[in-house]
């Protein structure tokens, strides 16, 4: 058994902060503890509490006491130490893995015995002011079912930011806007949490800063993704066509020819059709062995049309979009010091 | 008629714009030409001068030839003579590959009464077609209304149908090659003893050179 409370004690020690007792007696009570002189630890103690010490002081002298009683398997006088510790220090929190299972379930009894609001965090976050989505996460916890008001409170005002019945973890999302949906003006807040269950209270705080900026606009677009440019012209594959319609135009003045020469004055000479004739097939004989030219590609033409439709609109989206942001502000929340 | 076309082709070389191309230059003529009978035949050569000018879906064309028209092998006619032909047209295309044309044809016969001089008007078609890069074939068919000969008739059916080649041959310098075919059922009424045929019949060639504007 003592070996186990040995144990038990060294995990403690580990578990401590290291709190600079400058109380004498505290000093000798935390060397009892040391030496697992539980009897003379809850002594030492004690006095201590009787003397004139520091809130640090006073938790940690508490503290001793709720790992002594905890070691000597008093857990009703550990959770009591512990409840004065938490209303000292609400955000002293226990390492599970570095304190005794006794301690630290005596530890949590007490933490649900006591109405609080530990942990506020305020994250840093950055927003169009005034519309959307956005907002600032804040999150608490409340270690017993209670009515919570949360408030930020600054020079030009207070304003509420939610309000609930809640228990345990709580995560919040402030767009910091005032009622009438303009952003909060820039300065300093306080984010207060109050939480009330019958005549217990307990409030938690978090100064902020509120800053205002220019939204960024967005730049105009000259392509879209996924989309690009066709070439507007297209080479088309050799062909006889040339050759061919050169045929067809030659065959067709000799048709016509041959078709109104008149009977009576004979068989017109031929020699300037032959001539000219041949000059187109020779043409078209060339033509159909040359490169073709690049033809138009319609339906490419089309496509970019259509392309330069859909940017040319998008591009006037975005300056409407524009002109709205530059009425508008960038609202920068980020979480102070206490 | 004659002004309002002029004034045209005035107007289309005199203010070259986007889109508008003119043509100019001369050419080599060869003809064959037939009047009233078999025996009665010509051929012959000349030069001439064609301008083509375009702007838009408008077009106009004209050229002139002038013709020594000599008997031909085993004709019956005994002298020669010169004819100086101007053919005009205006063309608006109504699609990629057509358009419709009217226009004049004026042949004059010197000496004036070896030969029949004649004038008409031309209302027609004509198809043209790009057969590579700067060679268009054309083919065009014209009816010729209202014609007017020097010794009197008429021609109720007269056709002229024509075969075209214009080639880009190096930077503004172009070779075309024109090929007309005119045949005209007149009919004369000598001394009032009843409608007798005086068919004529021409083939000509033009060949040359332009330079594009």
């Amino acid at each position: 058994m003592s070996r186990y409370l040995g144990a038990a004690a060294l995990l403690v020690a580990l578990a401590v902060p290291g709190v600079a007792a400058q109380n004498a007696t505290l000093r000798r009570a935390q060397q009892a503890y040391d030496n697992l002189e539980y009897r003379q630890v809850l002594t030492l103690a004690r006095a201590a509490l009787r003397e004139r010490l520091t809130g640090p002081e006073r938790a940690r002298a508490y503290e001793l006491l709720g790992f002594t009683y905890g070691a000597m398997d008093s857990i009703l006088k550990a959770v009591d130490a512990f409840k004065q510790v938490v209303l000292i220090d609400p955000e002293r929190q226990l390492d599970p893995n570095r304190v005794s299972p006794k301690a630290y379930s005596a530890f949590d009894v007490a933490l649900r015995q006591v109405l609080l609001v530990r942990q506020l965090r305020v994250d840093s976050a950055s927003f169009v002011g005034g519309q959307g989505a956005g907002g600032v996460p804040i999150r608490f916890t409340v270690t017993q079912p209670a009515r919570v008001v949360a408030r930020a409170i600054g020079s030009a005002g207070t304003v509420v930011i939610d309000s609930g019945a809640w228990n345990g973890q709580v995560n919040l999302r402030w767009p910091a806007r005032l009622v009438g949906g303009d952003p909060v003006p820039a300065g300093t807040y306080t984010v207060v949490v109050d939480a009330r269950l019958g005549q217990n209270t307990f409030s938690a705080s978090q100064p902020i800063r509120v800053s205002h900026g220019r939204v960024d606009t967005l730049p105009t677009v000259t392509s879209l993704p996924g989309y690009q440019f066709l070439p507007e012209t297209e080479i088309p594959p050799q062909s006889w066509r040339p050759v061919g319609l050169a045929f067809l135009y030659t065959g067709g003045a000799l048709v016509g020819t041959l078709g109104l020469e008149s009977s009576s004055l004979g068989s017109s000479s031929k020699r300037e059709l032959g001539i000219v004739g041949g000059a187109a097939l020779v043409t078209g004989f060339v033509m159909m062995l040359r490169k073709p030219a690049a033809r138009p590609a319609q339906a490419n033409i089309l496509y970019n049309r259509l392309l330069r439709d859909q940017i040319a609109r998008r591009n006037q989206d975005i300056a409407k979009e524009n002109m709205a942001r530059r009425q508008q502000v960038q609202v920068t929340v980020a979480p102070l010091p206490k | 008629m004659r002004p309002a076309l002029g004034a045209l082709l005035l107007a289309l070389v005199a203010r070259p714009a986007e889109g508008q191309l003119v043509t100019l230059g001369p050419q080599v003529v060869l003809a064959d030409y037939r009047e009233v009978a078999s025996g009665l035949r010509y051929r012959g050569s000349g030069f001439g001068g064609g301008l083509w000018a375009r702007r838009g879906r408008l077009s106009a064309e004209a050229a002139v030839a002038r013709l020594n028209l000599d008997p031909a092998d085993g004709s019956a006619a005994t002298a020669g003579f010169t004819a100086t032909q101007v053919d005009a047209w205006i063309a608006y295309d109504v699609a990629a590959y057509a358009s419709v044309e009217v226009g004049v044809l004026h042949r004059s016969a010197d000496p004036e009464f070896d030969a029949q001089s004649v004038g008409a008007v031309r209302v027609g078609a004509r198809s043209f077609y790009d057969i590579g890069p700067g060679a268009t074939v054309v083919f065009r068919a014209n009816y010729l209304a209202a014609p007017k000969f020097s010794g009197g008739g008429r021609a109720p059916v007269s056709l002229d149908l024509g075969l075209g080649l214009d080639v880009r041959l190096a930077g503004r310098l172009r070779g075309t090659a024109i090929y007309g075919f005119t045949r005209m059922n007149r009919k004369t009424n000598p001394g009032g003893t009843g409608e007798v045929d005086a068919p004529i019949q021409e083939s000509l060639a033009r060949v040359g050179l332009a330079l594009a504007f």
